[in-house]
């Protein structure tokens, strides 16, 4: 076991300086501060907005980062020896996104044992000590994007909910979001509350079956886009409508709120994330002040705001220090 | 792998009676849940019930059906969902750009049957046991997947390519018109040509296989492309179905198909099984799933039922297999 997991690290390493070489191509060339960038896949969405913030973020502040991302999606060997790895090349600060945040525990005393500063981002941490944490909050994305539904119903009608993967903290929270936001309606009905793993075949799949026994769903809510969209492909292929949530204000989401096929989309903007992140980190370097907690409040994406979210990550830009601190810091 | 010899009869068509004994107790156990869940749920019995849920098998029963020849010949491929969620985003990228879907299509097939050619030879010239060439496989893929796709998702096809997913002809979802033929070919494919016999005799003796003439790697690069080329069809049913395709969408394939197979009845062995049973296996994972949605069970419970009757499946076929023995 343990030499299968060394062989698929050098795999790993094989392909780390490829993507750094093509990383540093599109960066400015910088001589300040490294900052090492963790994050918990190369397969959502999310976290490339949270790299493409960070990297922007430092680019503005003449730092330069590298990207620690697991090869095996969410993947807590990998991110561990990936900890190992940066206490060894000692990067000036860390940016850290656990791919658990019990389990990582032990990888973040490691970073502290180390005595190299690292700001906590997206997933709060069950330890270990950080400078700051930047992030939002899953149970108000859930309850304000469900709200945002249920206004749009007028407060009734059957309400399915199509769950993330069972256990993990981001369902969690959204779905007992969404669940408050069906209790403030006592007119909406819970119908369902079944398993999608944040899979679009698997959400498609639950929601035809779905259909067969309830003969009028008139909202979905989804605890991310993929699942969203997935449901939105069994309505259509029925001929039925309903009014549809996704999470995590995805392109694709963007795309389907345009079209008039999804209602909404809950958004904690990984973007900005990526970018305060970065910034705590390089301020506390040079010793400025930095801002202990940032939770961001979430945005409801629909048809009337979605515009500064349909713009290319590039073309983005970060908050300023002075516009951080009016953003739902403590 | 050492237990083959003690495993299998002599000749491979002797052991299709006891196939069709293994068929029966399976169409038994399909007839049992469906009972039971028309007790329960009103709707499970509605026609629309039952094509959704032929459907949906389809899907997981393209995958499995080419893995079925794989494990007959006693290997497994694990890189299938990998190599669905590649060749998904090739043919997606391919439909995109030239706004072909059949070059698209045939660009899907072409890249799943390549992946699957690499594993057969993986197997044969370099003798790499099935479990790790695959295996590395899966990785190899997953990377390249990701590199390609770096966090997009690709969206949006044509209404006609929308059609091969969602679309219906007579009534019927045209994915189960594709089921049957598949079913049919994959069938006669193995119980009837000689091929076929020679797949099933490579998977109970390989030593006596070669010494009797059979061409065994061509026969291994053949099963094992033939593998690859239907993650490739299943591939191009997802993309038409769901209109998308992510990087990570193998993830949930693989294991319902590496399950299918053995709930059908293929023995991880070799020599043992039929293409037939995969179908079985692939409803009966599917009308579980179907199911437990009806009936609103919790969430939790759901990867738990499906594991039970995974091992309970593979458990009764071995006892009943030993008692017939």
């Amino acid at each position: 076991m343990k030499q299968r997991l060394g062989y698929k690290q050098r795999l790993g390493y094989l392909a780390l300086p490829l993507v750094m070489a093509a990383a540093l191509t599109t960066q400015a060339r910088a001589d300040g501060e490294t900052i090492a960038v963790f994050t918990k896949n190369q397969t959502n969405p999310f976290f490339q907005t949270v790299r493409v913030g960070a990297d922007n973020m430092a680019k503005t502040l003449n730092a330069k980062t590298l990207q620690y991302i697991p090869t095996k999606p969410d993947s807590i060997p990998e991110q561990l020896s990936q900890i190992e790895d940066v206490v060894v090349k000692k990067p000036s600060a860390i940016v850290f996104t656990p791919v658990d945040y019990k389990a990582m525990v032990p990888g973040v005393e490691k970073i502290n044992d180390a005595k190299i500063p690292v700001v906590n981002i997206t997933d709060r941490s069950a330890g270990g000590k950080f400078l700051s944490f930047v992030g939002a909050d899953d149970y108000s994305l859930g309850l304000e994007t469900a709200r945002f539904m249920l206004k749009s119903l007028g407060g009734k009608g059957n309400i399915v909910i199509i769950e993330g993967v069972k256990g993990s903290l981001t369902n969690v929270d959204r779905v007992r979001g969404f669940n408050d936001a069906l209790k403030e309606n006592p007119g909406a009905k819970l119908l369902a509350s079944q398993p999608g793993n944040y899979q679009r075949l698997q959400a498609l799949q639950v929601m035809e079956n779905l259909m067969q026994s309830i003969s009028q769903i008139d909202g979905v809510l989804a605890a991310n886009d993929a699942m969203a969209v997935g449901a939105i492909e069994a309505l259509d292929g029925a001929n039925r409508k309903a009014q549809v949530i996704g999470i995590n204000g995805t392109k694709e989401a963007i795309d389907a709120i345009k079209s008039g096929k999804l209602l909404a989309s809950g958004d904690y903007n990984g973007f900005f994330q990526g970018c305060l992140g970065t910034m705590m980190a390089v301020r506390s370097l040079r010793n400025q002040p930095v801002i202990n907690e940032i939770v961001l409040k979430p945005t409801v994406i629909t048809k009337d705001n979605y515009q500064p979210f349909d713009q290319p990550l590039e073309q983005r830009t970060c908050p300023t220090f002075e516009e951080a601190s009016k953003l739902g810091a403590k | 792998m050492t237990d083959i010899t003690k495993e299998a009869p002599s000749p491979p068509r002797s052991f299709l009676s006891q196939d069709a004994i293994q068929l029966f107790y399976r169409l038994l156990a399909v007839l049992l849940i469906c009972a039971v869940l028309a007790v329960l749920n009103d709707s499970f019995l509605s026609l629309g019930n039952i094509l959704n849920v032929l459907r949906q098998a389809s899907l997981t029963f393209f995958i499995a059906s080419g893995l079925t020849l794989v494990v007959l010949t006693a290997g497994l491929d694990l890189s299938v969902g990998a190599n669905v969620a590649l060749s998904a985003c090739v043919a997606g990228t391919v439909i995109h750009t030239t706004g072909s879907p059949v070059l698209g299509i045939l660009t899907g097939l072409a890249c799943g049957g390549i992946v699957g050619l690499l594993n057969g030879i993986m197997v044969t010239a370099l003798r790499i046991p099935s479990f790790i060439a695959t295996y590395g496989m899966l990785w190899v893929l997953n990377g390249l997947t990701y590199w390609y796709m770096a966090g997009e998702t690709l969206h949006g096809f044509p209404a006609g390519f929308r059609q091969i997913g969602s679309g219906y002809l007579f009534g019927l979802p045209i994915p189960v018109y594709l089921l049957l033929v598949f079913l049919g070919i994959g069938t006669l494919f193995a119980q009837r040509t000689i091929w076929g016999q020679e797949i099933y005799a490579i998977g109970a003796n390989p030593v006596a296989a070669r010494l009797s003439g059979i061409p065994v790697t061509r026969r291994l690069l053949l099963v094992y492309a033939v593998s690859g080329t239907m993650a490739g069809l299943a591939s191009i049913i997802f993309l038409s179905r769901l209109n998308s395709a992510e990087a990570d969408i193998g993830e949930s394939l693989t294991l319902p198909a590496i399950a299918a197979v053995l709930i059908g009845g293929t023995s991880l062995f070799g020599g043992v099984g039929t293409v037939f049973g995969t179908f079985i296996g692939a409803l009966i994972l599917t009308l579980v799933l179907n199911g437990m949605n009806l009936l609103s069970v919790s969430a939790n419970w759901q990867p738990l039922v499906t594991g039970i009757i995974v091992i309970l499946a593979v458990w009764l076929d071995m006892k009943t297999r030993r008692r017939a023995q």
